[in-house]
């Protein structure tokens, strides 16, 4: 049996194959091509680092902030001084809209990442141990789906929970509040898809040889729906974002003195005939910041799903290489 | 376009075929189906793959081509694109004339006049072909319908109930109102086949019709498919990687390697003067059911090459033993092999191969190990493995909201054995008959199973704390049958390895080098260890399975079907490996297999089971060769040799039906309800079968033998339950192939 040991020249030949960079290709860098040749996906990642990258040094590029009055310029349109204008108090509506998409993305990422990793561990645990640990968890899953989060938001944020509010500024306990009832669902089908991966061979092969519980589901089961949660994720921050908007928008959200998008918008509705400026700046930020996030979730999910049609750009790349050689020779 | 990734003929496609039909090439021929020049190209993420490059075949009707190769190979490929099902992104080439028309080119739309009417297609597993909501007569009457919009209701119904009948489904008109979860796989395949031969079509496509199946149940449906030909006089394509199959069937074998056709000819050229190396090599690699002798199975070593980069000489040189520096220049033509007009061999030494070359001189297989216990009397060796009496049973309730017992699932029925140091014992058995059950109640190895599980002294009833199992696990490990399923995709190999060695509490240092010693144990090389499991092909992913399995020094590996799924050429291999680890490190194995070929390759015992009870047990070569229960003997018959004369005389038992489900198993012999022995008894006698259960008794030799001996014969390892062994078979389940009417022109 010696010939299994030794070189023997197809061995070489095939090495020589796969080390050839073009046989095997990373999953991530197939993943990244994929992502990069969708063209509205890529636009929609640019307009998103863009906003978040203007939210947080938006603010340097003008002297106002968010409280300063200016007694001169009261409900003025844009002007030189004031880019956007400033509101029927005299504050700067640039300096607002910086304040508010900061916040905004701010509870949108915070909620988007944070719930996911919730919905994670809580939907493989259960998958993992299954009857009886499965059901109280169910339980508590499903008796959170059914709670009024709206009435809870409301009395959290205004009227029960005085001291919560004298120690926590309202974004942050407007993120507590969404972290809590954003995760279920996430949980639920990563419940799922965990309890069909319980059925690979390779937990079972981990389970044989006697691995902890607690480390199979962390290296294991965590690491193989990790496509799904990144598309959770992206689908978790614009859910996170819109809820701020709504909650804000009819009062129960960010409190003033804190600013967001919601809070810009709701705050402008009344007076859209006589300060249109008001109302449709903060509504075009989330529109951008919103849809960049849908056009991202579009590309990603062609890049992750297996079975996309996304076929190699191989062909036009060997087509392009030989012209340019034909020209060359 | 791909102008520059190919030279030759395919460069223009069109004009490529308008200059074979001025040269006569493709004269009209009484061929229904002729394949001319056909290419496959998909565009990847890699490159440009060039799946098909060239096939060429004419079918006649009423005959049977067989396409045999390793996947990747191109066979399903050439199928779909002949069919038209290739997705929209492959670019076809080429030409495929269906009774003189071209199908190529045509859209869907005209491809769906041919497609289920003259043109029909077996896919290769059964259980997703048929949709779930319809009920079986609905599908078959839509397939009528389509292509006969001006027959009755009432005809399509005959007819259905017609087709039920031909492919051998009882009672045909109850069934036709079942739905598709109402029937088992084998009768799923054979609704399939009523489908596609509805329309009485030319031209009948079947992609490894019987992959999906068990072995008896492969028999069933191949004699379906035999008799769906007769009825219907239609050409079939049967595309398989099992040499076996097709040995009985074909008329015509292509050989495809790389997307080629490597060798062509008629059935009997390709299996006793094959001039192709890999076609011997693909011959060798199969091990034999009805061959004692052992000798090691001849592994092709290597992976099939990458299409994307166009070979620039022989395709199969890489892993050809014989490759000489000749073979790298050019790929070489399919040229008529030396005295025969219809042989065909893509090989430049095809005219040096004929004869008396032995195909394990020319594959220098590698000598059979031999184990440090073989020479220890089975009697004398520790006892590795024993279970006493193991039984699991399922409750089966029915009701939604109060739950009533309806009654027990017998999976595993009072099972014992026990396996010796350094021996192979496997279980064979179709699915359902609880061998898988078996493997899982020895793994599970907890205090309140039924019956006793003792694994290198430790007694699953003595205790069962974390302690003790901990020094079971290192005892024992396991196998899995899908290679890839096993691995972890996001594991590197040394993180797949070091599992097992930290959960043992090794240090680093430690972790590291028995890897490397596990990597060259199992043929691996060390530094691939840094590698992703998919950048591994299958024989070397289940290579790392096993390097896995035996990490932490085993006594006793179970392996559950560890080859079923790789391709004939690296199963050779691992078979080889698996043989070499047992004698090298005095490993014991398990192993459950429905491929009795390798069972008999590979084990020292063997254990029949049937419903959750083994029916017969003993030695493996006196099993085998002389099976005294019914079932061993319809098991083996029905397993096919990639030998066609022997495969067109020989006579089989055909079971009929399924394995009856464990809710009604019979009261007394499992087997009654099926067995080709009771069929034949008279009333008197089978009344004994149906109420008592035989028991497993040895089997005492003959009186012939008796009355030779002076002493008393020793006891032979053979057991086996059945009250009439030598009872006379039922002839309705006995089918013997006469070649005569299998070659007739």
């Amino acid at each position: 049996m010696t010939n299994l040991n030794a070189v023997d020249p197809a061995a070489v030949a095939q090495d020589a194959h796969l080390e050839n960079a073009d046989v095997i290709i990373g999953k991530n860098t197939i993943i990244f091509r994929r992502f990069m040749r969708n063209k509205t996906a890529v636009a929609g990642l640019a307009i998103f680092l863009a906003l978040t990258v203007f939210s947080f040094v938006g603010g340097y590029f003008t002297q106002w902030d968010k409280e300063t009055i200016d007694p001169f310029n009261i409900g003025m349109p844009p002007s030189a001084e004031h880019y956007l204008g400033t509101s029927q108090a005299g504050i700067d509506l640039y300096a607002m809209t910086v304040e508010g998409t900061r916040i905004s993305i701010l509870i949108g990422l915070i909620v988007g990442l944070v719930s996911v990793l919730i919905a994670a561990v809580y939907g493989c645990t259960m998958a993992y141990f299954g009857g009886k640990v499965d059901k109280v968890m169910l339980f508590i899953l499903e008796a959170l789906i059914m709670m009024p989060a709206l009435l809870v938001v409301a009395v959290a944020t205004s009227g029960g929970g005085e001291g919560l509010k004298r120690d926590l500024p309202s974004w942050l306990l407007l993120i507590i509040v969404l972290l809590v009832f954003s995760w279920m669902g996430t949980a639920r089908l990563i419940r799922s898809l965990s309890m069909s991966l319980m059925q690979r061979d390779y937990v079972k092969a981990a389970q044989y040889m006697g691995v902890p519980p607690r480390r199979i589901v962390w290296r294991h089961l965590v690491p193989n729906i990790g496509s799904l949660l990144v598309l959770d994720i992206t689908r978790g921050v614009t859910g996170a974002v819109l809820a701020e908007v709504a909650f804000s928008f009819i009062g129960i959200g960010i409190k003033v003195p804190d600013v967001s998008l919601g809070v810009l918008i709701g705050g402008a509705t009344s007076q859209v005939q006589t300060f249109p400026w008001m109302f449709w700046v903060p509504l075009t930020v989330m529109f951008l910041l919103t849809g960049s996030l849908a056009m991202m979730n579009d590309g990603l999910r062609d890049a992750f799903d297996p079975s996309s049609s996304s076929s190699g750009s191989a062909k036009n790349r060997r087509a392009l290489k030989s012209r340019a050689k034909g020209k060359s020779s | 376009m791909s102008s520059n990734l190919d030279a030759g003929p395919a460069e223009q496609p069109q004009s490529a075929v308008e200059r074979l039909h001025v040269a006569g090439l493709h004269a009209p021929t009484d061929a229904v189906l002729s394949v001319r020049d056909l290419h496959v190209r998909f565009n990847t993420e890699n490159g440009v793959v060039h799946a098909v490059r060239g096939v060429d075949f004419d079918l006649l009707p009423g005959k049977t081509l067989g396409i045999v190769g390793e996947s990747g190979s191109g066979k399903s490929v050439t199928s779909l694109a002949i069919m038209g099902l290739l997705p929209t992104t492959a670019e076809i080439s080429g030409s495929v004339r269906l009774k003189g028309k071209e199908l190529l080119g045509l859209t869907d739309k005209a491809m769906c006049e041919y497609r289920g009417n003259e043109l029909a297609m077996v896919f290769q597993d059964p259980l997703s072909s048929l949709t779930p909501v319809y009920t079986v007569g609905t599908q078959i009457v839509e397939a009528l319908t389509i292509h006969n919009p001006t027959m009755s209701k009432q005809a399509k119904e005959a007819r259905a109930v017609e087709l039920l009948a031909m492919v051998g489904i009882p009672s045909p008109k109850d069934r036709l109102r079942a739905f598709p979860h109402e029937f088992s796989g084998g009768m799923r395949q054979r609704v399939m086949i009523a489908i596609a031969i509805a329309n009485n079509p030319r031209v009948l496509i079947a992609d490894e019709p019987t992959t999906a199946l068990d072995v008896t149940i492969q028999a069933q449906v191949l004699e379906v498919l035999h008799t769906a030909q007769e009825e219907t006089g239609a050409a079939v394509v049967m595309i398989t990687h099992d040499l076996g199959v097709v040995a009985g069937m074909a008329d015509d074998i292509m050989v495809m390697y790389a997307g080629k056709p490597v060798e062509t000819g008629a059935v009997d050229d390709i299996y006793y003067n094959p001039r192709m190396p890999y076609t011997m090599g693909l011959l060798g690699a199969v091990p034999r059911v009805d061959v004692a002798e052992k000798s090691s199975l001849i592994p092709i070593e290597g992976m099939p090459p990458n299409l994307i980069h166009t070979p620039t000489g022989c395709s199969f040189a890489p892993r050809c033993p014989l490759a000489s520096d000749a073979c790298l220049d050019g790929e070489p033509p399919l040229a008529p092999v030396p005295g025969s007009t219809l042989h065909h061999a893509a090989c430049i030494k095809s005219g040096a191969l004929g004869g008396e070359v032995d195909v394990h001189d020319v594959f220098s297989a590698p000598p059979v190990p031999v184990s440090r216990f073989d020479a220890i009397p089975r009697g004398e060796r520790a006892v590795v493995l024993q279970l006493k009496d193991v039984r699991k049973h399922f409750p089966l309730s029915k009701g939604a909201l109060l739950k009533r017992r309806i009654g027990t699932v017998k999976a595993v029925d009072g099972v014992t054995f026990d396996i010796r140091e350094g021996e192979c014992f496997s279980i064979v058995g179709e699915s359902g008959s609880g061998k898988t059950t078996t493997l899982l109640e020895i793994m599970e190895f907890h205090k309140d199973q039924d019956g006793e599980v003792v694994i290198g002294g430790i007694s699953n009833k003595q205790a069962a704390d974390a302690r003790t199992k901990a020094a079971m696990r290192r005892e024992l490990q396991m196998v899995f049958q899908d290679p890839t399923g096993a691995l972890d995709p996001r594991f590197t190999v040394y993180e797949v390895l070091a599992e097992p060695l930290q959960n043992a509490g090794m240090d680093k240092q430690a972790i590291k080098k028995r890897i490397m010693e596990l990597m060259k144990l199992v043929g691996l090389q060390p530094d691939h260890v840094n590698r992703f499991p998919n950048q591994f092909s299958g024989g070397q992913r289940q290579r790392v399975g096993i390097a896995r399995a035996l990490a932490v020094n085993p006594k006793l590996v179970v392996l559950d079907e560890p080859v079923s799924a790789l391709d004939v050429s690296v199963q050779a291999g691992v078979i080889n490996l698996l043989d070499k680890l047992r004698a090298e490190l005095g490993l014991s194995y398990l192993m459950v297999a429905h491929d009795l070929s390798v069972v008999r390759h590979i084990s020292n015992r063997v254990a029949v089971m049937y419903l959750g009870k083994i029916v017969e047990i003993g030695e493996v070569d006196r099993v085998f060769d002389n099976p005294r229960h019914p079932y061993t003997r319809a098991l083996l018959s029905a397993i096919p040799v990639p030998d066609p004369h022997v495969e067109q005389t020989r006579e089989r038992i055909i079971l009929r039906g399924d394995l009856p489900s464990p809710l009604d198993a019979p009261k007394g012999c499992n087997f009654a309800t099926r067995c080709p022995v009771f069929a034949a008894l008279p009333p008197a006698k089978q009344e004994k079968c149906l109420t008592l259960e035989p028991p497993l008794e040895p089997v005492a030799p003959s009186a012939a033998a008796q009355a030779l001996a002076a002493h008393a014969l020793p006891v032979l390892d053979q057991r086996f339950a059945c009250f009439f062994p030598d009872g006379e078979l039922d002839e309705d389940m006995l089918v013997v192939h006469e070649s005569a009417d299998h070659h007739a022109p």
